[in-house]
């Protein structure tokens, strides 16, 4: 049996190595950096001033509490709108009608899509001269770019709530349809008999059955909108700006002092996200409790 | 000459209270057809393991051809075990299934394939050549995985549980297949199985296996009739056990003195069992015998089919009796009878 | 009444699905015109110059087999971008899936202490942002002399694309049944050949699935290529980027249709394999 024990570790060692050494290892290096030990320029005192300095000094405060916002703003929103545009579609589209499978494709087509070109279509579609604009143009509703209102680069992170709204609806319509084609029918047919109507089968009996799923697939959207680059860097604007472009520009700066405060907002970030994850568990346990 | 010879074999498993196996010592002739038989979690699948080299033991050996087995490797052990679920590749079709140890041994491909047609006569299949394993029933599945097993004509055959999967026609279509089969090639085979019924169609000899430890070793008749202990008795069936003692060279037992003669000499201590089959109790509306006889009341009738099973009460004591229906005298419940257990027919157990 | 709500139902799907093709619409457009101008909805002039621009199609005259080959071997940027976006991908997917193998197995078929920690473990580096861990991981590829060069940023790819290859394969290993291979090892099968004939072709769907994920994940990333990569790495994401802010848009548009080019290719490949896994879609909504 020592046999045995010798195989499953040397099985799990490769790929626990590369994550320990190379994740793990570089939020522990990140982490301690942001205390300010930069073994680099013999820095080796450990205090918590980066923190500090980006949250409450004159410098960042404003800035790290209004990205903050917007952070939190575009998370909630993106997922919210995603996860109900998805949901309003899988449940329109999983009855038979006109065009049905065409639709089914075009709603789940933006899965493997990636984020920087969904980020790019926007401004096609979306900017002051895009495709909407000039469609409104035409049609006599508006008369020049400026009349269109700003979606995209704007203040309010309208253009990146558009964006992350185009790609994570697949994810959830692809989640969502899966689970009611395996289950919603017959408990809707059920529900339908016992006379029960459209609104209320949908709040009595597919809502509970989607809920599960629904919430699991939000944290995963949510967390990861809270934390991602790209989109924001693409259609985001310098002020206010969103944590993740903040921490990188931070990062980027020569001045080490900045790089600590850079490693300090992405440490500040993580600990959001590993937040949010930690009472989406314990809502789920007590949600199994209570069951 | 491919002997198996199994010596104080021990085998456990971490988080197990009692070793999986136990000092098990088994000889075993060529061409000898064995059942190791027990209760689930007995052991006798780890034994099977361990001959083809899953397992390896703790400690013991195992010999085939006066050669240990232990050192060498599963895929060159000549040892060929069936699975229970029959294990059909499912990515090759019959012939490439059945001709796959050919092909492990690189033998030239016309020769397999003349071959594959010979072991598909042999299992009575000869014209499935092509389809896929999905496309089979249960009983061609496991045809075409005792013909893949036997192409190789090795030393040694292990089958897990053949007929249990099979329902009753196919059952003896099965036992059929596998021994005439077995006795063509004389290949020593060793079958696993929980149902004794099975064991006792299908074996020559029985290996009776309990918590991991061997019980005994013995030919289907001799466990009917001279069972080693209780718990075997029960496990064939048996189901009149009768307490007795030895007094002064007088044998009592509940129901009342006994006399009988044991074939194989055993030394009974004082408090021992005795034990008789239900078909060799007598029953009599009269009384005609000599010795061992006992008034009883019956109790319940149970006719089924070529048998028809009476329970007699005496003293305290329920005994089974099962007689052919044909024949059958005048009994009624309730009534007043006599039976007779023939000392030949009685057999002691120590424990 | 519920025949007109089910009617408008209808056509507000048909409104959103025309709202999610419409960004591809306009790639398409825009990268085959020539000045396409507010508040034009069609361009006036079709051309392929901003392929041209991107140095993927010669300019006219030289369209020869001759010339498409003498354009791609003076190694534009388009094509640096290409060779390094499709080599990385194609060896952080083999790698990933050679080290994920073993350890899906016993995942997959084993039981043992610590199992849950484990696979707390492997599945980690999806809660949490790649800014967590690129940061402090720059620093030490700086010292360690990974920076900037082509085997860090594979590396650096491998973290975000394990998770997804372990938890892939190990989901095919818990519905496979290894007494398949025991049965060819008596048979006279040995190790490898067993390994070859009769566990890959059971696993190999899934470790398609695997590869697919992983290519994807790899050939989207931004942030670790640009920062481990120091600038020197030169991928498709990085160029769309750069042109992006750039603002010519019919570039753009033209370097982001190659960009999604594997994804459409994979969307086709994935119909067929993935019907309602959610294990599967969890992962690429992360892309």
């Amino acid at each position: 049996m020592g046999g045995d024990r010798l195989k499953i570790v040397l099985s799990l060692t490769p790929p626990l190595l590369i994550i320990g050494t190379l994740f793990f290892g570089g939020i522990l290096y990140g982490f301690l950096q942001s205390l300010g030990y930069q073994p680099a320029i013999q820095k080796y005192d450990i205090s918590f001033d980066a923190y500090y300095n980006v949250m409450f000094s004159e410098r960042y405060a404003k800035l790290f509490w209004t990205g903050l916002g917007l952070n939190l703003w575009v998370s909630f929103v993106s997922t919210f709108l995603a996860a109900a545009f998805a949901l309003f579609g899988a449940l329109t589209i999983r009855k038979t009608f006109f065009a049905k499978k065409i639709c089914n494709f075009i709603y789940s087509l933006n899965l493997p899509m990636p984020h920087l070109v969904v980020a790019v279509g926007m401004i096609f579609v979306f900017s002051q001269s895009g495709l909407l604009a000039r469609f409104f143009t035409q049609i006599g509703f508006i008369s020049s770019p400026s009349d269109f209102p700003i979606l995209v680069k704007d203040k309010y992170g309208l253009g990146i709530i558009l964006a992350y709204i185009w790609k994570e609806a697949a994810f959830f319509f692809i989640i969502l349809m899966s689970v009611l084609q395996s289950l919603g029918e017959n408990f809707e047919e059920l529900a339908q008999s016992l006379g029960a109507n459209k609104w209320q089968r949908f709040r009595y009996v597919i809502l509970p059955l989607v809920m599960p799923n629904l919430f699991s697939a939000s944290i995963i959207v949510f967390a990861f909108s809270f934390g991602a680059y790209e989109v924001p860097a693409i259609l985001g604007v310098n002020y206010p700006q969103m944590l993740p472009v903040m921490a990188f520009e931070f990062f980027l700066n020569p001045d080490l002092n900045a790089r600590s405060e850079g490693m300090a907002l992405s440490m500040i970030i993580a600990l959001i996200v590993m937040i949010l994850v930690v009472i989406y568990f314990r809502l789920t346990q007590s949600k199994i409790r209570k069951d | 000459m491919s002997d198996l010879i199994i010596s104080n074999l021990y085998k456990s498993f971490p988080g197990m209270d009692r070793p999986a196996v136990s000092n098990v010592s088994l000889e075993i002739k060529t061409g000898g057809l064995i059942a190791f038989l027990g209760p689930s979690g007995c052991g006798k699948t780890t034994i099977l393991k361990m001959i083809t080299g899953l397992f390896q033991p703790d400690s013991g050996d195992i010999t085939l051809d006066n050669n240990s087995l232990l050192p060498i490797a599963t895929e060159k052990r000549g040892v060929v075990m069936v699975f229970q679920n029959y294990l059909l590749f499912p990515y090759m079709n019959v012939n490439e299934n059945v001709g796959f140890a050919l092909k492990m041994k690189g033998v030239e491909k016309d020769e397999i394939d003349k071959k594959v047609k010979e072991m598909l006569e042999l299992v009575k299949l000869p014209d499935i050549g092509d389809r896929k394993p999905k496309q089979l029933s249960g009983g061609q599945q496991q045809r075409v995985a005792l013909a893949r097993a036997l192409i190789s004509k090795p030393k040694l055959l292990l089958l897990d549980e053949p007929l249990s999967n099979l329902d009753a026609h196919l059952r003896d279509e099965m036992r059929e297949l596998i021994v005439t089969i077995q006795q063509k090639l004389n290949v020593t085979t060793v079958f696993v199985t929980h149902d004794q019924e099975e064991a006792v169609l299908l074996a020559d000899n029985i290996a009776l296996i309990f918590n991991g430890e061997l019980q005994s070793f013995a030919s289907p008749k001799e466990y009917y009739e001279s069972p080693v202990n209780e718990r075997a008795a029960r496990f064939f069936g048996g189901v009149n056990f009768l307490k007795s003692t030895i007094n002064n060279n007088k044998i009592e037992t509940e129901i009342g003195p006994i006399n009988y003669i044991q074939k194989n000499k055993k030394d009974l201590i004082s408090n021992h069992l005795l034990t008789i089959r239900p078909e060799n109790i007598e029953i009599s509306k009269n009384n005609s015998f000599k010795e061992n006889y006992f008034s009883g009341t019956v109790t319940s009738i149970i006719f089924s089919g070529t048998n028809t099973r009476y329970k007699i009460k005496v003293k305290d004591t329920v005994l089974d009796c099962s007689v052919q229906s044909i024949g059958l005298k005048e009994i009624s419940k309730n009534d007043e009878v006599f039976i007779h257990l023939p000392a030949e027919k009685i057999w002691g157990m120590n424990d | 009444m519920d025949n007109n709500l089910k009617k408008i139902n209808i056509y507000t799907v048909y409104l959103g699905a025309f709202l999610l093709i419409l960004p591809l619409i306009a790639f398409f457009i825009n990268a085959f015109s020539f000045r396409w101008f507010y508040p034009q909805l069609i361009p006036k002039e079709l051309s392929l110059q901003a392929w041209v621009r991107l140095k993927l199609i010669p300019r006219e005259g030289y369209r020869s087999l001759d010339g498409f080959l003498d354009l791609w071997l003076s190694n534009p940027t388009i094509i640096k971008a290409l060779v390094n976006s499709v080599t990385i991908g194609l060896i952080v997917t083999v790698v990933s899936i050679i080290i994920a193998l073993p350890a899906a197995r016993v995942l997959g078929l084993l039981n043992f202490r610590f199992k849950k920690i484990i696979i707390f473990i492997m599945v980690s580096p999806t809660i949490l942002p790649p800014i967590a861990f690129v940061l402090g991981l720059n620093i030490n590829f700086i010292s360690w002399g990974f920076s900037g060069s082509f085997w860090g940023v594979c590396l650096v790819h491998l973290v975000p694309i394990m998770p997804y290859v372990v938890l892939t394969m190990t989901g095919i290993f818990a519905n496979y049944n290894p007494d398949f291979e025991h049965q060819a090892r008596t048979l006279g099968a040995n190790k490898f050949r067993t390994f070859y004939l009769i566990t890959l072709p059971a696993i190999a769907p899934g470790m398609v699935v695997a590869a697919l994920f992983a290519f994807l994940v790899s050939w989207s990333q931004y942030l670790l290529t640009f920062l481990i990569g120091a600038g020197k790495i030169m991928t498709l994401p990085l160029l769309v980027f750069s042109t992006a802010s750039s603002g010519n848009p019919a570039l753009t548009a033209a370097i982001s249709i190659v960009f999604i080019f594997p994804a459409i290719v994979i969307l086709f490949f994935t119909s067929k394999f993935i019907s309602g896994d959610s294990s599967a879609t969890s992962g690429f909504g992360k892309l």
